[in-house]
């Protein structure tokens, strides 16, 4: 999105942008004015959680409304010796891993292709694109219900080419080896329609005189996707690979809908359980603890990512 | 996005090198269209059957039934249910407004923020642009736990205020405005201001009209982004008849719940029944 | 990019002004929601976990409540059962503004914290609606108090019971005269008549939901005369009568004697397609068999749990009525809601008789007419022989010792875990609850 909205903007900032004149930029109060609707609603809804957040880290703060005691590193100690915490952070790897190049590779195929067919382009913008804007919980509920083991139109078709044995229907969402993929796969349905516009988008920009010059060198098809498209398309890459790790931490509506975490914890994500810890389990104070894990990984890979960026682009 | 609203651009060099592959339609061309197709209809699946079991009676639509896609016996019950049910249009209206206040909040506040940050020079600016800045990497799903309690504290939980304000605070749409804003010429202000227009004036009348694009990109993406979001209803809207749409369609029983929870199979899409637990 | 601003003045400030300010007003307005701003009636949200046969039931006494009193708009809603259902309640109750009136299991008054999160009767409001005080069973109206405190109004017993199928008992030979069960003594007897109802149905014997083990367990392990006591950070348990529970259930799958995978739908569809000639549920799916029974044919009855270990006790709860805090309660709201639990209670014949739970209201089990009803009679003593979850704040119906046993138990009835293997894993999960900090009290 960002970097989308920049291209344009940026170009045109190099072009007119005229010389900051000392006359416009005086220094008084008036842009505060205008920064402090913003800056109010920041410093509320943004600013105090974080810290208040760091505060309940340290109480037995519970979502009963007692009195909340101070009780010092308690809480921290507990996170990190606590499997259950761990154990969540790696199914969110887990599921980062599956889906980030499905969503990646497969959202590249389908731009080829629907650059390549032209003539089917709405078509094929409407087909990968639909799903994207249906709410997730309809979207759990259609595939929950195709995955239905007894019945479920994927294990029908299954049978009906000969994959599956109907007496020993292959168990998908309650099954522990086969929840997360069963998840995995409704996400890449549900979201690839995103990547794939921003892959077509990113194709669209290549000018296509580019190819008719290769082609003159003779190079194939082949040879024209690794040396002329894919490189072309790496900083869209690096961009669609940033969103997806980003929304892959913070991975929870599926899961919640889908398998609620199970078959025993098999897809229990990270703010699952901060949910768990904290409103089904009324412990604040720890799930605010777990939160501020959570939240110094994803500044964490938002840094490094940040990092790689900044070096590439320069 | 403005980059994904523009058509390609049709060269004139390009133009006739498409009607020359048109001409001879080589295997390699027919099959990429065919591939490409049956992607698609693969992709829709999903959705089309969802739409073929909507219209088919409860029994018909039942698991152990066998699969077949056109209803033997049509039926809009499914649909009925839905209007009948009362809490869905409940659901639909709340989605509305919650996003409608989300969206307009957005665009107004984070359009004077990105102004003041791009056009004037107040002590300070630079800390608190930092700040905000530093937002752009707090996720707030990390935040949901005190946020909930403050939303408590204020009172404001199952109201529309609620829902909303929190979704309101997004540091990159004042960040992608306020490079826009740079970007825009200052000529047309000087000669406004020398009209007399004051700073409000001259954002509404010359540079908003200058920003459709991006404040319509803004906006689509903050309204989506509203409707779709799941987690933060989930948690404020504790009284079903705050729900937005995709939380009441996930949580109230004989929405979709126990489809998706402990039972299945299901009675039907539209409506099923748990009977495990008492 | 336009090369020229659009006429000044085309939208003036005033526009934006009042824009702004619509949009803040519909906020307001909307501070409840639209649904309910929009009723002039007395609007009582009442949340329940019936999403059931009972439910149902539940459903129809809502239409004659709402009959009866013209003036209250009742809004009730069905949330999924168990930890989705209290975790609302939680939330709700904790922004002081969620539901006026909820359902609750008994064993679950404690772990919702009623000193902050709900809100006590007054006994007097309580009479005045009509409802007697002195009326309940003595020891679930006991367990509504907390501190001297009345913070539930219970409106049934139920439990695991055992339903049979006639035609294929008959088969067995397993009826008396009067064609009801007859009365076994011991495991061993009672996994004979499986066996042989095994061989008729051709699939199971009997049927169980396999998902909500620890309801089997809490029998089983009850009837041996297993007692779990909770301590600061430790517990205690009888790991031999433990064990004999788990090892029933793991005997029961590997024979074949109840399916390794069913949930509640599926166990009691197990039943009423005749693949199993018993089933061990609660009394609540009556209705269900009820409604098979008229649409396909079903003939069957109820009986208590099977005498395994000496005595016929079964795991059960009570639902009961609370009301989650309230920041401020509308006058005409609390008193409609009085009015809709004394209305609940004084119909909870219809309850029984529908839903197959035994109503808590003495003036509605005394009468002649509850006497006589047909099954709910043959499984009166159940009343007597109900074991409460352990007291402790993680206990209860759909709580997370429930939870967490039953994911284990799961686990046995799969096979996938040996006995020993189960009491170790039970063990381990439920010290990892005693070693939580208590956030309830």
């Amino acid at each position: 999105m960002t970097a989308q909205t920049e291209t344009p903007a940026e170009a045109q900032a190099v072009e007119t942008r005229p010389p900051s004149t000392p006359n416009a930029k005086r220094r008084n109060w008036t842009g505060l004015w205008f920064v402090l609707p913003f800056f109010a609603a920041y410093a509320l809804f943004l600013i105090w959680p974080t810290i208040l957040g760091l505060y309940y880290s340290f109480t037995d703060k519970s979502i009963t409304g007692r009195t909340p005691s101070w009780v010092g590193l308690d809480n921290w100690s507990e996170v990190f010796a606590d499997e259950r915490a761990w154990s969540a952070l790696w199914n969110t790897a887990v599921f980062t891993l599956y889906s980030t190049p499905p969503l990646v590779i497969l959202a590249i195929v389908f731009a080829l292709l629907a650059n390549r067919a032209r003539k089917a382009g709405w078509f094929l913008r409407l087909a990968f694109f639909a799903p994207f804007v249906i709410p997730v919980s309809v979207v759990t509920t259609i595939w929950t219900w195709i995955y239905q083991p007894d019945g479920g139109l994927l294990n029908h078709y299954l049978e009906l080419f000969g994959i599956q044995n109907p007496d020993t229907p292959v168990i998908w969402l309650q099954d522990e080896n086969r929840a997360m993929w069963s998840v995995v796969i409704t996400t890449v349905w549900w979201t690839i329609g995103f990547n794939f516009l921003l892959y077509l988008a990113a194709l669209q920009t290549i000018p296509q005189d580019v190819y008719e010059a290769s082609a003159i060198d003779g190079a194939g098809w082949f040879r024209q996707l690794r040396s002329i498209t894919l490189p072309l398309l790496s900083r869209t890459t690096g961009l669609v690979i940033t969103l997806q790790l980003i929304a892959s931490l913070r991975i929870f509506d599926q899961m919640y809908l889908m398998t609620s975490g199970g078959p025993n914890r098999a897809t229990e994500v990270a703010i699952h359980y901060i949910y768990i810890s904290g409103f089904e389990g009324y412990r604040i104070g720890y799930a605010s603890a777990l939160s501020y894990v959570l939240f110094v990984l994803i500044l964490l890979v938002s840094i490094v990512q940040f990092r790689l960026f900044s070096r590439k682009g320069a | 996005m403005t980059a994904v609203l523009d058509k390609p651009a049709a060269t004139p060099a390009e133009a006739p090198a498409r009607r020359r592959r048109f001409k001879r339609p080589s295997v390699g061309a027919v099959i990429v269209y065919v591939a490409v197709v049956l992607l698609a209809v693969l992709w829709l699946l999903p959705l089309l059957w969802a739409l073929s079991t909507s219209l088919k009676t409860e029994t018909e639509a039942s698991l152990g039934q066998d699969v077949h896609w056109i209803p033997r016996d049509w039926s809009l019950d499914g649909y009925r249910a839905v209007f009948e049910q009362g809490d869905h249009l409940v659901w639909m209206v709340n989605s509305t407004v919650v996003s409608t206040i989300v969206t307009v909040l957005t665009l107004t506040l984070c359009v004077l923020a990105a102004y003041g940050f791009s056009r004037f020079d107040f002590p300070g600016k630079n800390v608190v642009f930092g700040v905000i800045i530093a937002g752009l990497m707090v996720p707030g799903e990390a935040l949901i736990i005190p946020l909930f309690d403050i939303v408590g504290f204020l009172n404001l939980s199952n109201t529309y205020w609620g829902l909303a304000l929190p979704q309101v605070v997004a540091p990159v749409m004042v960040f992608i405005l306020k490079r826009f804003f740079d970007a825009v010429p200052r000529d047309y202000e000087e000669a406004a201001k020398i009209d007399g227009a004051g700073h409000l004036r001259v954002l509404w009348s010359v540079i908003l009209p200058l920003s459709g694009p991006i404040l319509a990109a803004v906006g689509i993406f903050t309204f989506i982004g509203s409707w779709n979001n799941f987690l933060w209803p989930l948690l404020v809207a504790t009284d079903p008849s705050m729900m937005t749409l995709p939380v009441g369609l996930g949580v109230v029983t004989g929405g979709t719940a126990c489809c998706t929870r402990r039972t299945w199979p299901p009675r039907s899409w539209a409506r099923c029944r748990c009977s495990s637990c008492s | 990019m336009p090369n020229h601003p659009s006429p000044p003045g085309a939208l003036s400030r005033r526009t934006l002004l009042t824009g702004t300010a619509a949009a803040a007003g519909l906020g307001l307005t909307g501070c409840g929601s639209l649904a309910v701003s929009l009723s002039d009636k007395t609007v009582v949200k009442q949340w329940n976990l019936l999403a059931g046969a009972d439910g149902a039931i539940m459903t129809d006494l809502h239409t004659r409540f709402e009959d009866e009193y013209p003036d209250v708009d009742l809004q009730a809603t069905t949330l999924g059962w168990g930890t989705p259902f209290y975790t609302r309640v939680v939330m709700g109750a904790s922004g002081g503004n969620g539901a006026d009136v909820a359902t609750a299991h008994v064993s679950r008054i404690k772990s919702l914290a009623p000193d902050t999160l709900l809100d006590p009767f007054d006994l007097k409001e309580v009479e005045d609606a009509g409802l007697d005080p002195d009326a309940f069973p003595a020891e679930i109206w006991e367990k509504c108090f907390v501190d001297g405190d009345l913070y539930a109004i219970p409106l049934d017993t139920h439990a695991l019971v055992n339903y049979y199928n006639r035609e294929i008992c008959e088969q067995i030979g397993v009826l008396d005269a009067d064609r009801t069960l007859l009365e076994t003594q011991g495991r061993d007897a009672y996994f004979e008549i499986l066996r042989e109802a095994k061989a008729i149905t051709g699939q199971y014997g009997t049927s169980l939901d396999t998902f909500g083990g620890w309801r089997q367990f809490w029998a089983w392990y009850r009837q041996a005369d297993g007692e779990m006591s909770f301590g600061d950070g430790d517990y205690e348990m009888d790991d031999d009568k433990a064990l004999q529970a788990i090892e029933t259930m793991y005997m029961m799958a590997e024979e074949g004697l109840c399916p390794t995978f069913a949930d509640g739908a599926q166990c009691a569809a197990n039943f009423e397609n005749g693949a199993a000639g018993f089933v061990q549920v609660g009394n609540w799916e009556i209705t269900r068999f009820r409604a098979f029974n008229e649409a396909q044919g079903l003939d069957f009855s109820m009986a208590e749990m099977p005498d395994f270990f000496g005595n016929r006790r079964t795991q059960g709860d009570s639902h009961s009525f609370i009301l989650p805090h309230h920041n401020q309660w509308d006058p005409e709201v609390r008193k409609a809601t009085i009015e809709y639990v004394a209305f609940m209670l004084h119909n909870s014949f219809d309850w029984g008789a529908g839903a197959g739970h035994t109503p808590a209201y003495l003036p509605v089990t005394e009468s002649p007419e509850y006497q006589a009803l047909e099954p709910n009679a043959e499984y009166s003593g159940v009343v007597d022989n109900v074991q409460l979850d352990p007291d402790v704040w993680f206990s209860g119906s759909g709580a997370r010792l429930f939870d967490e046993s039953g994911s284990v138990f799961q686990q046995v009835y799969s096979l996938a875990l040996n006995p020993e293997e189960a009491l170790a894993l039970l063990k381990e999960r439920i010290q990892d609850l005693v070693s939580l900090p208590n956030p309830v009290d």
